[in-house]
């Protein structure tokens, strides 16, 4: 029968053709191949053992890809995260030890996963913040839906929320203890220890205020 | 009509009118925040400056100059034509005015705004009125740079309390003086002034006085920024979480038409902002309506009741079926309420025809404070509408004599609120055989029912209610029914069936289809009059 069409020419192929070795005897044998793997096994197992003993191991995260054991004995030994590794969140707080938060929403409005509920209030009458800004009478972050993106932190105008606590989230054995209240997240500390910022934060009546009002200006 | 040329856009005016207000009516905005369309022009925030081209045989008025030269390093001489607010211009036949065309007019308005912001405290984040703030939305369209004072700005008064409703923030305010204005032309108590002049500018109340009376919340209202504040809905909530539903406040029969803003998440309302329309409120509303919002939460009646148990809705219903079971429908009241919507009224009529009584009465809030301003005394919201559809209800009063008489053993109402809280009323309530009420609030009828059945609320479900003046408008859903509250002519429908009787009407469809046409001259449609 006739073709209807020219046959297509071949394809040039684009790839190198994986060139097998060839099938020796000895291959072919099976037992001394075995024995040679073996030897590679355990050439690997005395240097590691060597490498224990001798208390020389690559490290974990400098050499991980070095020669040489570098897993380490979670969770007895633990892995340092790197400097802007994003963790738990934390609340800051001012001098005196409230937070520094004023409720704006910005970090729940930002939140893509929607893990914030924040119950704006006013202070007490008496306190120096009263009439003039809020403060969170509830904030609420569910660590099992937040993603970790960061846009909270991004997004905050005062620098009272921070990931910086450099700890992962623990696992619970029950889903409300993700759920991390206020005294939790003030409770949370950055690495060096410290519940504040190095970010000042000046206030109107602070001796540190620059500004000038009507009772001390100078007009 | 004599018409001007906007940008090269034909605008039609009335004579005298501005160019802002023409454009306004065409729905263009010239920028603006001291110009408000029911107020004065004190033309002084300087936002509305536009570029007016000489007419014929006429020089162009230009002012000399000097502009920063970045390559020569030095300021050279320059002419502009001089900016002119459009506020305070009136508009003339053929004259030809230019915006957003001008460079000229785009860089002034870059720098009124960096002048207005130079000792603004960019305190968004604790600032109510972020979101919808007139600093924040012109800095974006009209701004976009940084200011370039490096000195601290001035500091002012913050958090003033200026009466029982209102807190001032000087710092953020702007001096646009529509509050001035708005309480001296509006409100007629010319109670607020300003006081200082230049960095120091403020607006104060007059000594000895509080901003009260009825109209101080308009006064955060008119404020384009976050300087003046209600106390009510301070730190409550981020506007931009609220949607706002196109609402009639149920304070009065005035009917004044707002934007309920709720927030969705929780089902929750938080305040009333008035909605203009030239027809009923301009642009304006009461303390005691702004503050009405409220009665989606407070006294609502959530939960069907029969014999003092709580009761699922069908129980309830066949509870209320079984005391009236043995009674003849032409010997059953209806009362109407004049708090509920047309839409309910009606199918308590129809309840009415096929039961066969002919005895109709109604009830509502009592009378109340009165002004020429826009509070009336009747305090429901659709007395108009109960009266168009049955022209000789019998009042609240007339009920209870009647119930003394022994002419009414057995009553269906709508609306758990009597005009008065007479003890001697709970007294002849009692009395009745059966009282089955539909009720969105708690009242006296809600309160001696045998058998109540919860109803939605003016924020949960849409209705049509008909103001004073004959206006029919319609007031949007906001949230979700509370509880297991139901639309009370679905309630209405229900309970006819309950009773063995065929309801025609069985969808708000139904309802409306046959709302317009049975009930009222259709001279005049739902909403009839547009939003300005």
């Amino acid at each position: 029968m006739a073709r209807a069409f020219p046959k297509k020419p071949p394809a040039t192929l684009n790839a190198t053709p994986v060139q097998y070795t060839e099938k020796t005897a000895t291959v072919q044998a099976y037992i001394p191949e075995i024995i040679k793997g073996l030897g590679v096994s355990m050439r690997h197992f005395f240097a590691n053992t060597r490498d224990m003993v001798r208390g020389t191991r690559p490290d974990p995260v400098t050499e991980r890809y070095a020669d040489g054991v570098s897993t380490i004995s979670y969770p007895e030994q633990k892995r340092p995260y790197p400097q802007r590794f994003r963790g738990l969140h934390r609340l800051t707080t001012r001098e005196d030890g409230s937070p520094r938060c004023v409720a704006c929403l910005c970090c729940s409005t930002a939140c893509p996963a929607q893990c914030i509920f924040i119950e704006a209030g006013e202070y007490p009458e008496g306190d120096k913040r009263h009439g003039y800004e809020r403060y969170p009478v509830k904030f609420v972050i569910d660590e099992l839906r937040c993603i970790f993106c960061g846009y909270c932190v991004e997004a905050c105008p005062c620098d009272a929320i921070r990931m910086d606590t450099g700890l992962h989230p623990v696992p619970y054995d029950s889903r409300d203890q993700f759920i991390y209240k206020k005294d939790i997240l003030l409770g949370l500390t950055a690495r060096d220890g410290s519940h504040e910022t190095a970010n000042p934060r000046h206030e109107p009546g602070d001796p540190t205020h620059p500004g000038i009002d009507r009772e001390r200006g100078a007009h | 009509m004599p018409t001007f040329k906007l940008d090269g856009k034909e605008i039609p005016f009335e004579p005298g009118e501005s160019i802002i207000k023409a454009a306004w009516r065409q729905g263009i905005e010239v920028p603006h925040y001291c110009w408000h369309p029911g107020l004065s022009a004190p033309a002084n925030c300087r936002m509305c400056l536009v570029e007016i081209k000489p007419g014929p045989n006429q020089r162009a008025m230009m002012l000399d100059v000097v502009e920063w030269d970045p390559k020569l390093g030095d300021y050279r001489p320059r002419q502009k034509p001089k900016l002119l607010p459009a506020c305070q211009m009136p508009a003339v036949d053929g004259q030809e005015v230019l915006s957003d065309t001008s460079p000229h007019v785009l860089e002034a308005r870059s720098h009124v705004q960096e002048f207005l912001l130079l000792n603004h405290p960019v305190d968004c984040p604790i600032c109510d009125q972020a979101g919808e703030c007139k600093l924040q939305d012109y800095w974006l369209e009209h701004q976009g740079t940084q200011k370039r004072m490096r000195d601290e700005p001035i500091h002012k008064p913050k958090a003033v309390s200026f009466g029982a409703t209102i807190v001032y923030d000087a710092e953020r305010c702007v001096m646009c003086t529509r509050c001035i204005r708005f309480m001296d032309e509006v409100a007629g108590d010319p109670v607020l002034d300003m006081r200082e002049r230049g960095n120091l500018n403020e607006i104060f109340v007059a000594p000895g006085r509080q901003l009260e009376g009825r109209y101080t919340f308009m006064v955060e209202h008119v404020c384009p920024v976050g300087a003046l504040t209600t106390k009510d809905f301070r730190f409550k909530a981020r506007v931009w979480f609220l949607r706002s539903a196109k609402s009639v406040c149920q304070g009065c029969a005035t009917g004044c038409n707002a934007f309920l803003d709720y927030d969705p998440r929780f089902g929750k309302v938080y305040r009333y902002r008035p909605r203009d329309n030239e027809a009923v409120n301009k642009f304006w509303m009461c303390d005691d309506g702004m503050l009405s919002y409220r009665a989606a939460h407070i006294g609502r009646v959530t939960e069907a009741r029969a014999d003092g148990k709580k009761k699922g809705v069908q129980s309830a219903l066949e509870a209320a079926a079984a005391t009236l079971k043995d009674v003849p429908g032409k010997s059953v009241a209806i009362v109407m309420s004049a708090a509920h919507s047309q839409e309910d009224n009606w199918a308590m009529r129809e309840l009415a025809r096929m039961l066969g009584t002919t005895a109709i009465y109604v009830t509502g809030a009592g009378a109340g404070y009165e002004d020429d301003i826009l509070i009336d005394k009747d305090k429901n919201s659709n007395t108009a509408g109960v009266i168009e559809l049955v022209p000789d209800v019998k009042s609240f009063t007339q009920l209870v004599s009647d119930i003394r008489s022994g002419g009414v053993t057995h009553v269906i109402a709508l609306g758990g609120v009597t005009p008065r809280t007479d003890p001697e009323d709970a007294t002849a309530l009692g009395m009745l055989g059966a009282l089955v009420t539909i009720a969105a609030h708690t009242g006296q009828l809600s309160e001696a029912a045998t058998v109540l059945l919860p109803a939605t609320s003016w924020a949960e479900a849409s209705g049509t209610f008909v103001n004073k003046t004959g206006l029919r408008q319609l007031a949007e859903k906001a949230i979700e029914p509370q509880g297991a509250s139901l639309p009370a002519w679905e309630l209405a429908s229900l309970l006819a069936t309950a009773l063995g009787l065929e309801p025609s009407f069985k969808r708000l469809k139904d309802v409306r289809s046959r709302l317009v046409g049975a009930a009222v001259p259709s001279t005049r449609d739902v909403n009839e009059s547009a939003s300005t």
